[in-house]
């Protein structure tokens, strides 16, 4: 055992972002939700860890699959899970979240996984109630569990993080996968290149710890490791950011052709849900390159993970 | 009724006067002001020991929300003069952004007479320059003029349309009527919530691009230089925005800017994790454009500095950043604000007031802040070394939004006369 790891400790209330994270934070995050995985796929059953937790998911943006995806790791976990879809209603929407927060901080939850529309979000409510928060998307700022179980994912398929060439293409500047994956793989030592046009692309992401920032898709390409492909929102794509679908598939959709330019074994991933034949090609989604399967089972031991270190004591 | 300040630092950015002596008021008016005195006036039926804090004019404010009338739970006129004698300002200029629109003769005669029942310092209604600040039709500039209106903006949404500001600013210059306009291009500025640039990328805030403010001020600059209206520039926040200053005067413009107290002490870090009292516009601006605009004022740049103080109540606040609204309470820290720039160096004190006192009263015409015979006895007293923490909770506007909760300032208005009579006393 290392000296590191004999003095680790995770001392964090909550998951609100990649940002404040020690390398040694992800890495602990990722051993554990790796012994998750391997005992899922083993047909074990984790260890009731959260037994008589309450966790409670709190959604103000629909997002089944994120959704589904912490109450499965929580259930496995033996917490008592209810999870609350908010649809976003005409009432002022920020009045909902605190007020709502309110509302289940008096019913004395465990863990609060929540979703919002606005950066900030998470961030707001930790500061109005007594129990830990995970962050499960905040508007254009942080997707922290999306980027923990990306780095997984890639750690799996490569063995290790560091050194690699990580190409992530996308709306860039809209992107909170975006975000949290550049700031996690950067901490574990990856060389990550953002793609994007021009118009989709943030300034300074090298303080994200971005290498790079082009919207030359193919030069980016050359000899990557992964290729990761961001979700594209259909309606930026009506000439306000982009002429169109087809000149944006044309220049930045990811296609056999293309994908040849990176190295022979490089992974392909996407956080989905994918527009096929725009951003992706099926064959490409589909193919044996493709770990966007094991993304999303990845996520569920992430989130096994997160829910553990907060809520359920030292592993 | 006569009143002798002795034993002070008299200070007149008028004049650059900055040394001991004593004033005398009468009648609510300054009647002699004595350099080098060490004694009060002979002649005074009452004397007052300063013991050496600084006597200055009272501040001149040219930008101040209240919520009278419609939102009074944010603001009063009361409540917004209480804020602030408190922090020095003798004189307010109030916008037009309430509820209705003071967009006629009626509402400015409101707002005057309001204030007159109501409050301690003296307010001062700014016109809507159109119709319900809507953008389409000019409204009655003359008519608000010759009622008491000293300038017309259209306040927080400026006019879109470059046709109708124009004819407003021709008009304006027809009645001699003094313009004041935010340089903010609205669709530039488009959902931005926080100065754009890389902070605001990672936080996952929309940006406020500088151009938005370069090109609400190009156009605007273009517009006072072909209809000759006086124009003030509300709330700079950038340096590139006073060189198409200084060329528009180059070419005969009568122009003239102002900034907001709490841009020159705050960059866009302080927005930090989300805190909505930094949520302002213009936005809080990068370390080296805050820096850039004190060593323009310090330069003499930079015409008037204004509180841009805008009550919100919590339920606008406690909202996760981009849905809370813009605007932060400034009253009472103004002074104390450009006391930190003195403290730390980049300005001396009559620079430091003279943006608060003399030039914003030579803008609209006061005759007062200097201190000057004859003119009205507006003055405060102050300690400029005076330590205190800025406690949102203390503060007296209804509305306590303020960024500086929480700081330690340096720099205290201890009493605040105007007409001569006290109307705050710590």
């Amino acid at each position: 055992m290392s000296k590191a790891a004999i003095h680790y400790s995770f001392d964090h209330e909550h998951l609100l972002g990649i940002n404040g994270l020690h390398p040694l934070d992800i890495t602990h995050i990722l051993d554990l939700a790796n012994d998750y995985a391997e005992a899922t796929r083993a047909g074990r059953r984790a260890d009731p860890v959260l037994s008589g937790k309450t966790v409670v998911n709190l959604f103000f943006e629909n997002s089944t699959r994120t959704m589904s995806s912490f109450e499965i790791a929580a259930r496995r976990l033996g917490a008592d899970v209810i999870s609350m879809p908010v649809a976003q209603s005409s009432v002022k929407k920020g009045e909902t979240l605190i007020d709502t927060a309110m509302t289940l901080n008096a019913m004395k939850p465990d863990v609060l996984v929540v979703r919002h529309s606005a950066s900030g979000g998470a961030k707001l409510l930790s500061r109005k109630v007594d129990c830990a928060v995970v962050n499960a998307g905040d508007g254009t700022h942080e997707h922290p569990t999306q980027g923990l179980l990306d780095t997984l994912t890639i750690r799996r398929n490569k063995g290790r993080v560091e050194g690699l060439k990580v190409v992530i293409c996308g709306d860039i500047t809209h992107s909170r996968v975006a975000r949290s994956t550049t700031l996690a793989l950067h901490l574990l030592g990856a060389e990550v290149h953002l793609c994007a046009p021009r118009t989709l692309m943030p300034s300074g992401t090298e303080t994200w710890g971005a290498a790079s920032a082009t919207s030359d898709f193919d030069a980016a390409l050359a000899g990557a490791d992964v290729v990761m492909m961001l979700r594209l929102q259909l309606e930026r794509m009506d000439g306000a950011y982009l002429p169109s679908r087809r000149e944006y598939f044309r220049y930045f959709g990811l296609t056999q052709e293309r994908l040849a330019l990176a190295k022979d074994d490089a992974l392909v991933m996407h956080p989905g849900p994918m527009n096929r034949g725009i951003e992706i090609e099926s064959a490409i989604a589909d193919g044996d390159r493709s770990v966007i399967t094991e993304q999303v089972e990845m996520g569920v031991a992430v989130r096994e993970a997160v829910l553990h270190l907060l809520a359920g004591g030292r592993p | 009724m006569s009143l002798s300040i002795y034993n002070a630092r008299l200070l007149d950015p008028a004049t650059g006067l900055d040394g001991p002596g004593a004033i005398l008021i009468e009648d609510g008016m300054i009647r002699e002001v004595s350099s080098g005195a060490t004694a009060p006036h002979a002649t005074a039926a009452e004397s007052l020991d300063a013991g050496g804090l600084c006597l200055a004019p009272g501040l001149i404010d040219l930008r101040v929300k209240t919520g009278e009338p419609g939102d009074e739970q944010k603001e009063t006129l009361a409540t917004a003069s209480r804020a602030a004698v408190a922090g020095g300002v003798t004189s307010l200029v109030v916008m037009p952004d309430t509820q209705p629109v003071i967009d006629d003769v009626a509402l400015v005669r409101f707002i005057s007479d309001r204030a007159k029942a109501s409050a301690q310092a003296r307010i001062y209604p700014a016109g809507a320059l159109t119709t319900g600040l809507k953008g389409e039709a000019m409204a009655e500039i003359g008519l608000m003029a010759d009622a008491g209106a000293v300038l017309f903006t259209n306040g927080d949404s400026p006019v879109t349309n470059a046709s109708i500001q124009k004819r407003a600013m021709t008009y304006a210059a027809s009645r001699s009527a003094i313009v004041m306009s935010r340089p903010d291009d609205a669709a530039l500025k488009g959902s931005g919530v926080m100065n754009g640039g890389a902070f605001a990328a990672r936080k996952g805030l929309a940006g406020i691009p500088p151009e938005a403010e370069w090109i609400g001020a190009a156009r605007d600059l273009m517009l006072a230089e072909a209809t000759g209206c006086t124009l003030i520039l509300d709330q700079v926040s950038t340096p590139r925005t006073l060189d198409l200053v200084r060329q528009s005067r180059d070419r005969g413009a009568s122009v003239f800017t102002t900034i907001a107290a709490h841009s020159l002490f705050f960059n866009e870090i302080d927005v930090g994790d989300y805190l909505t009292y930094c949520k302002v516009n213009p936005p809080f601006r990068d370390e080296d454009t805050r820096q850039a605009m004190i060593s323009a004022l310090a330069a003499g740049e930079i015409d008037a500095v204004v509180s841009a103080h805008d009550p919100q109540p919590p339920e606008e606040k406690r909202l996760p950043f981009g849905e809370a609204s813009f605007g932060a309470a400034g009253l009472e820290t103004t002074l104390a604000a450009l006391l930190s720039l003195v403290h730390d160096g980049p300005l001396d004190l009559l620079g430091a007031l003279a943006p608060l006192t003399c030039r914003p009263a030579d803008m609209l015409g006061l005759p007062q802040g200097r201190l000057a015979a004859a003119t009205p006895a507006d003055i405060i007293l102050f300690d400029p070394g005076k330590p205190w923490l800025c406690d949102r909770d203390e503060l007296l506007s209804r509305s306590t939004n303020s960024p500086f909760d929480g700081r330690r300032l340096q720099g205290r208005v201890m009493k605040t006369l105007i007409g001569g009579k006290f109307v705050f006393t710590r």
